[in-house]
């Protein structure tokens, strides 16, 4: 299958790999964050930060949608869950993550109706199947998903579905960047953008990157030769000098990005004034709400919410791994108390996230390298 | 392997199944390259199949997508699936074995 295959040429990437080594100044160290938690699981999976010079860094970002969710709002998911005549319908990750009281799998056991789903229609045709209950659909994810809950909303209201409501979770990606950016306790290089966000939201909104803090971005797919090339532009833009928003991922994303999803999400949703990121606080304007005009299908309105921000378990450090500022085996806990199976925090959770996915794929190499 | 990929339209019926070696594509920023076998409504929902070759062989008849983000969609078409909804459609260049 050409979509794929040829980007997981093995000689290919050699090559590739050759020019990044020519490309690099030795005695600079470089420090690139891959923003999308996709990203992330490719680079181990693949072991593409195995076949970069040694003074290229690469750090994990914020753009993991399950692992950027405080336990607050896991809280008030359970508390919805609860509900009598409520199904709960969740992606499969964010079953796993755990609240102040457990998480939603657990609650499934006490007695919820908690069911799992893989795309907010599958939410939708459960509460068509069961039009005597209220079926709520916990909307999870950045803009490549938030279309697809807008689009299933205006679907419901058109076909007359009254059973049908959102606990919307939608989060932007832009914000988290900027607060990472003006944080004081990491310096970055350059970012390998989010290959697709950027397919809904296009390659405009990185701007800011290059505009404010004079950084390169390159938009990147997933595949690891699409991670390598995307690598070598960015050095090959600190090398020159340049500082541009450039688009690895041209067979996927148009610059102007997807217009009809975005004028579906204008619609259907408004920004809140803040939200609640674990391990980055309260970012303003950082998530999405439902509408007024969507108002009556919003989860959060109809049932009582308990609203409440938790402190997250002390021992966890995903906040300091969500901002890059220490690697996932570097936290107190990391393969020890915290491990995918039983997670205490949210990056073990999703294989999305930077400490499962390097649980999974990583830790044999560097248990190597310490033998 | 993927449990999103091998799942059926009704996946919700088998409960959770995303264990930590699994990867829940629709919980990251995951999409993947889907033939349109038919259209059910004009700007709404289509059956789509993965391009996987062992898929094809299951004889699995496919999944229904929001196609509603893309503009005239039809048979044959290659497009980029992300949580049940196409994303962006994919040139012929990008898709032909």
């Amino acid at each position: 299958m050409k979509f794929v295959d040829e980007f997981r040429d093995a000689g290919l990437g050699r090559v590739l790999a050759g020019e990044i080594l020519t490309t690099v100044e030795p005695g600079r160290h470089y420090k690139i964050m891959e923003v999308c938690g996709g990203h992330t699981h490719s680079i181990y999976k693949y072991g593409v930060d195995d076949l970069l010079p040694s003074n290229v860094e690469l750090v994990h970002g914020p753009g993991c949608p399950v692992c950027v969710i405080p336990m607050g709002r896991v809280d008030d998911g359970i508390a919805i869950a609860h509900e009598p005549n409520v199904i709960f319908a969740c992606f499969g990750d964010m079953l796993r993550v755990p609240g102040s009281n457990g998480t939603l799998l657990e609650a499934k056991a006490r007695g919820a109706d908690v069911r799992m789903v893989y795309s907010p229609l599958d939410a939708l045709r459960i509460a068509k199947q069961n039009p005597d209950r209220d079926v709520v659909f916990f909307a999870i994810g950045f803009e490549t998903t938030a279309p697809s809950t807008a689009l299933t909303l205006k679907r419901a209201r058109a076909e007359g579905v009254e059973n049908f409501f959102c606990m919307c979770n939608h989060v932007t990606i832009v914000p988290p960047l900027r607060a990472l950016l003006d944080s004081p306790d990491l310096r970055l290089d350059g970012f390998i953008g989010p290959g697709h966000v950027s397919t809904v939201v296009g390659a405009r909104p990185f701007h800011f990157i290059c505009a404010d803090y004079e950084r390169p971005v390159v938009i990147a797919g997933f595949e690891p030769l699409d991670l390598l090339q995307a690598i070598h532009m960015i050095l090959r833009q600190l090398s020159d000098g340049r500082c541009e928003v450039e688009n690895q991922y041209t067979r996927v994303v148009p610059y102007e990005g997807n217009l009809r999803a975005l004028e579906i999400m204008a619609e259907v949703f408004e920004l809140r004034p803040h939200f609640e990121w674990r391990g980055l606080g309260l970012i303003s304007q950082s998530a999405l709400k439902l509408s007024d005009a969507y108002a009556d299908l919003d989860a959060e309105l109809r049932y009582a919410v308990p609203g409440v921000r938790v402190a997250d378990p002390k021992a966890c450090q995903c906040g300091e791994v969500l901002k890059g500022v220490i690697k996932p085996w570097e936290c107190k806990v990391f393969g020890s108390a915290c491990t995918p199976e039983h997670a205490i925090g949210t990056c073990m959770v999703s294989p999305e996230g930077a400490c499962a996915a390097y649980y999974n794929y990583g830790r044999f190499a560097r248990e190597r390298e310490v033998v | 392997m993927n449990a999103a990929r091998t799942a059926p339209a009704t996946a919700s019926d088998l409960g959770p199944s995303c264990g930590p070696e699994e990867h829940c594509i629709t919980c990251g920023d995951q999409a993947i390259p889907m033939r349109v076998l038919g259209v059910e409504q004009p700007g709404g929902l289509a059956i789509c199949r993965e391009l996987s070759d062992v898929l094809q062989m299951t004889g699995i008849a496919g999944e229904t997508v929001d196609v509603g983000l893309l503009a005239d969609v039809s048979a044959g078409d290659v497009v980029l699936v992300h949580a049940g909804t196409a994303l962006a459609r994919l040139g012929p260049e990008e898709v032909e074995a």
